[in-house]
């Protein structure tokens, strides 16, 4: 019972970390119907920019913090320019796989620059406390807790203010969203951003817990932010936490009960079962009209 | 020939079966990121039946697309009522589930003092086929042309018959095709079968190409990768896939001395070519065009 | 007040607007009829600025709209409610109010006009809370139709109103037209409907084929045969 529990609370803990990268995927999601494959390695790119300040500007946790998050959004920045601002509404796929590209352009990019297979990163805080029986470690509450407010933060922006309901306008109709006024273009664009940054915080918490970073990172990131949003539901910000949350813990558990083999296989039983019960995922509607018909992906 | 060009044209031609899975699926409006399964699937079959039950390469490669193409259509049933993103995801989750299950996979026979055959996350070695029936690479690279072009003038046949025209309709409009009097549900089936089938062949023939399998080469790269030929070669023919491989593969083995930038180039280079062509290089208006210039014009 | 000169339209090749030239007068009802496929939509998208134009201009009051982005042009004083309404419709009926408003400042203002909104359209207000996706179509129109005023146009553009309404709310829309009119706005309304649009209108025009064919007003041409051009495309009918 015991272990059980521990591994709720290690699930938890690294859930949090699939909850925010789905958190930003979702964001993009939602406001573009468009999936965007670079998202995991613009994060990268922030991160590597980060081990550079580390490496070379011997910058600390928080200037690596702040480097990786600025990184990220300029990479998300020119993936939005490149493979979502120049596409037509009907162009769904072609700007998935052109994502698909430049993904494969900011790896390499990444691997010039800092050629190694890992880099330190530096950790953000690595004591632990026992709560009972439980062991809990400080970076991954801080990770939890930032899950917790962003969520809560973006939930607050998209229905408390001006900005939300320009981004949800977009979400509900794109052309009506033009005709009362809304300049779809910037708010896309910011929403863009916003999704990169929270990328950025997410990259920065994980691999700061993982005190290293390896150029796996990018396609790790796509994945588990991919698979979680879509447990959760796409487009859903309750979606994207207990998603990322729900990912972590099955994690955990099949690791302990199953061995380290079956944890990932485990991940994608459970994902394919959500979307042959549930297509919608957890927190989502039913797939709406257009999107059924696989137009706008 | 020299053995490198021949080594290259062969990856290159086997590589085009798994795009031509996903580009017939994307033909049906059906986005897949998973048709890597079924080349895996195909790949562990055929290399079975030779190097373990000591089948004749034709027999296991037609177990190899067999086996997928059950495989595939078993999946395409429960996908059955997913589109758009969720499908894609669901056939990347099979996939990498394949893939995982290969991993934890042993069959191991002790053929002449030595273990043969799927050895989990260590591959499986010592598909000789070729070696042992003194098969040349020149030989083994007309193989698997010829079965590709055989496979070209499936897809150029298939154009033209009611069931091309039944595929393209379903792609278009699910709703409309049934409409139609198409049987939407059967007609997906199909194609994710032969869709299979398609990959499962080419999986056999990488197989004992390489002789050598391992899980890690089925992974989400290479579904992605296939799926991205037929947008960058285009999506108007068959040879467009074809043309994507070509250009993926065939340049990028050609510049060499590019090695550390390939992918900064190559990426920046199919971003661009996505903006002014988002049905890629052959698209239907391509193809039209290409028609109509090859065809002698006729008075009206 | 709003004057369109030599407008041209093309989807690739085809030009839906042919060189489209007319004119709405400030403080009147004024109709755009013709078949379907005439290019009436493609004329409000353009004005709008959904579309580009490739040729030709859009002024109002002198003051050039063409190539400004649908969110200059509505900042200027031009609202079109869109052909099938396009509400959003996984936002509440308050919301949608509120997002015609996105271009204004001032939230007491904001929140006076949109009681204005349910005063008028008292369906509006008690379904203030609903999801609009759930309205039914008339009022879903009238949601547009509230929806488009929250900016304050200086015009109204609506672009076929009536499509797939039953008669009876078709009237109600009507009426709500010569209402809003009454009480000063400017509207441009394109429709189908000839009957009930030649009722409302102080001046029409007829469009086919990417052309304005005729102008008048409402009197000068007889109903039948405005009915039968506008429905049947048919220029034969005119001589």
């Amino acid at each position: 019972m015991i272990d059980f529990l521990q591994n709720t609370i290690d699930g938890v803990m690294t859930g949090a970390s699939y909850a925010l990268l789905a958190l930003g995927f979702t964001l993009i999601f939602g406001v573009m119907r468009r999936l965007n494959l670079s998202y995991g390695p613009s994060i990268m790119v922030g991160a590597y920019l980060g081990t550079l300040a580390h490496l070379h500007l011997a910058a600390g946790p928080l200037g690596v913090a702040a480097v990786t998050v600025a990184g990220a959004v300029l990479a998300g920045l020119y993936v939005e320019r490149l493979c979502f601002a120049p596409m037509a509404a009907g162009a769904g796929i072609a700007a998935m796989v052109s994502s698909f590209a430049i993904w494969m352009q900011l790896e390499q990019a990444a691997i010039l620059v800092l050629p190694r297979h890992t880099y330190p990163f530096p950790p953000l805080a690595s004591a632990t406390a026992w709560l009972g029986p439980f062991l809990l470690r400080l970076d991954q509450l801080i990770m939890l807790a930032s899950a917790l407010v962003l969520a809560l933060g973006v939930q607050a922006l998209l229905y408390g203010t001006r900005f939300g309901l320009a981004l949800r306008a977009i979400i509900g109709n794109p052309t009506a969203a033009h005709l009362v006024g809304i300049d779809v273009r910037r708010a896309t664009v910011l929403a863009f951003a916003l999704a990169s940054a929270v990328g950025g915080v997410a990259g920065f918490l994980v691999l700061a817990s993982d005190a290293q970073v390896t150029p796996m990172f990018g396609m790790w990131a796509t994945m588990k932010g991919l698979i979680a949003m879509m447990i959760g539901g796409l487009g859903s910000i309750p979606g994207a936490l207990v998603g990322g949350l729900l990912l972590g813990v099955v994690e955990a558990q099949s690791q302990w009960y199953l061995g380290p083999q079956l944890r990932d296989l485990a991940a994608y039983v459970l994902l394919f079962a959500c979307l042959v019960w549930r297509p919608g995922g957890l927190f989502g509607a039913a797939p709406v009209r257009d999107l059924a018909r696989g137009r706008s992906l | 020939m020299d053995d490198y060009l021949v080594g290259v044209l062969s990856n290159i031609g086997v590589v085009s079966f798994v795009a031509l899975s996903a580009y017939l699926l994307l033909l049906t409006g059906a986005i897949s990121f998973g048709q890597q399964a079924f080349f895996a699937i195909g790949a562990y079959a055929a290399g079975v039946a030779t190097a373990l039950w000591g089948w004749p390469l034709a027999a296991a490669l037609a177990l190899g697309a067999a086996v997928s193409a059950a495989a595939a259509a078993a999946v395409g049933l429960p996908t059955l009522r997913l589109h758009g993103l969720y499908f894609a995801v669901a056939t990347l989750a099979f996939a990498e589930m394949v893939r995982l299950l290969f991993e934890l996979a042993r069959y191991q026979v002790e053929i002449d003092g030595e273990l043969v055959g799927p050895n989990g996350a260590d591959g499986f070695r010592g598909i000789r086929y070729i070696f042992e029936h003194d098969l040349g690479p020149l030989q083994f690279l007309a193989l698997i042309y010829g079965l590709l072009a055989a496979v070209l003038i499936g897809f150029m046949l298939m154009e033209r018959s009611r069931l091309g025209v039944a595929l393209r309709m379903v792609g278009e409009d699910e709703v409309l095709a049934s409409l139609n009097g198409i049987a939407v549900a059967r007609l997906k089936i199909l194609a994710a079968g032969l869709a299979g089938a398609l990959a499962g062949l080419g999986g056999g023939l990488y197989a004992h190409l390489t002789t050598y399998v391992e899980p890690r080469m089925f992974d989400v790269m290479l579904g992605v990768h296939s799926l991205a030929y037929g947008l960058i070669g285009g999506l108007g023919t068959a040879f467009g896939p074809l043309v994507g491989v070509l250009i993926d593969i065939g340049l990028l083995e050609s510049i060499r001395p590019l090695a550390g930038y390939r992918m900064i180039v190559f990426g920046g280079l199919v971003a661009l070519l996505l903006i002014a062509r988002p049905r890629g290089l052959l698209d239907e208006a391509a193809v039209h065009w290409l028609q109509r210039a090859w065809r002698p014009r006729r008075r009206p | 007040m709003l004057d369109v000169a030599d407008l041209v339209t093309a989807y690739g090749k085809i030009e839906a607007l042919k060189g489209v030239s007319l004119r709405v007068e400030s403080g009147r009802i004024t109709c755009l009829l013709g078949p379907n496929g005439a290019g009436k939509t493609t004329l409000m998208m353009t004005i709008a600025g959904i579309l580009q134009p490739r040729r030709g201009t859009v002024r109002l009051d002198g003051q050039e709209l063409t190539g400004l982005t649908p969110a200059r042009i509505v900042a200027q004083g031009v609202a079109l409610v869109p052909e099938n309404r396009l509400v959003f419709p996984q936002m509440s009926v308050h919301e949608n109010l509120l997002a015609g408003a996105y271009q204004r400042r001032g939230r007491g203002e904001i929140a006076s006009d949109v009681e204005r909104m349910y005063a008028r359209f008292p369906r509006l207000q008690e379904r203030r809370a609903q999801l609009a996706g759930t309205l039914s179509g008339g009022e879903q129109q009238m949601l547009a139709v509230a929806r488009a005023l929250m900016s304050r146009p200086r015009v109204l553009l609506m672009d076929e109103p009536s499509l797939g309404l039953a008669p009876l709310v078709v009237a109600e829309i009507f009426r709500i037209v010569g209402e809003l009119n009454r009480d000063g706005t400017t509207i441009f309304l394109v429709e189908q409907n000839a009957h009930m649009a030649l009722q409302v209108a102080h001046h029409f025009y007829l469009m086919e084929q990417g052309r304005v064919t005729f102008s008048g007003t409402p009197g000068e041409l007889a109903e039948d045969e405005v009915v039968q051009r506008a429905y049947l495309g048919a220029r034969r009918a005119a001589g």
